[in-house]
């Protein structure tokens, strides 16, 4: 099977990449709603209307951070549900999510050109950089955002339950990952000058 | 870039088409046209045999070199990249 062109590996690819487009933004879309929900919910509780126990109520494990590189905010039982563990685990969540949706967005187009059978364009270099920069961008939100939560909590008060980790762990993965995108990035720039500069070649 | 091809004053010499050339020298009327109007990047050696063939000239009346500032910073450009 080819790897480039159409009904290549790159074409199976592609179908996957619009999928996982399409199941990001409704992701994207399921943050939002989560959003929308924990402001309505807190008019409500405002209003009288729903007691206010129910956002510290049960016994709430909450869990923020976590090892291997994650950085998450997670409950066991219900409850925890204060806004200094809501609002970050929103701001993780649109972060990523809207990061993932620019990386694949990217792929996609990547290997629209891929199908196409013409891989060095000057633009897919481009692209690689964008994706490079995003994962960058996400990596370094990730230590940011634990930052952020740990001064929440540092001055509003840790919600009762929670089991806060703080500790920062370096993902080796995601960094390689970067730094090999970086030396990608150049070499389709390279090859994108090559192909133009031997079109140009009379 | 600073040379420049003559292609243009070498067919009015010559009193001869660019669709002319083209099929005596069997490139393409497209590429031709890249060559003479000073947008090719490179040009091969069998190239330019044929077009000296048929154009019945040396290398050097086909192409000249006439440095501009724009060279000056591509120089200085490529220097910095060294």
């Amino acid at each position: 099977m080819r790897a480039l062109g159409q009904g290549s590996i790159a074409s199976i690819v592609k179908v996957a990449l619009t999928i996982a487009w399409w199941v990001l933004w409704a992701a994207l879309a399921g943050v939002v709603l989560g959003a929308v929900a924990y402001g309505a919910l807190h008019i409500m509780i405002g209003a009288g209307w729903v007691d206010a126990s129910i956002l510290t109520g049960g016994e709430g494990n909450v869990r923020v951070g976590g090892g291997g590189g994650d950085f998450h905010v997670t409950y066991d039982q219900p409850g925890g549900a204060t806004w200094p563990v809501v609002a970050p685990a929103l701001v993780i969540g649109a972060v990523m999510v809207i990061g993932a949706l620019v990386i694949v967005g990217r792929l996609r187009r990547l290997f629209d050109s891929f199908t196409s059978g013409e891989p060095f364009r000057r633009e897919n270099a481009t692209h690689l950089r964008v994706i490079w920069i995003t994962m960058l961008v996400m990596e370094v939100a990730r230590y940011v955002l634990l930052a952020g939560v740990a001064g929440l909590f540092a001055a509003f008060g840790a919600p009762a339950g929670a089991d806060a980790d703080f500790s920062i762990n370096i993902d080796l993965s995601t960094w390689l990952s970067i730094a090999v995108l970086v030396v990608l990035a150049e070499v389709f720039r390279e090859g994108a000058r090559m192909k133009e500069e031997q079109e140009l070649t009379i | 870039m600073a040379i420049r091809v003559n292609l243009d004053r070498l067919l009015l010499e010559r009193r001869m088409s660019l669709t002319e050339l083209a099929a005596q020298v069997n490139v393409t009327l497209a590429n031709l046209s890249i060559l003479k109007t000073g947008k090719a990047k490179a040009i091969r050696f069998s190239t330019l045999n044929k077009l000296c063939r048929a154009l019945e000239c040396q290398p050097g009346e086909l192409l000249a070199y006439e440095p501009s500032a724009a060279d000056a910073l591509e120089e200085a450009a490529d220097q910095a990249a060294e």
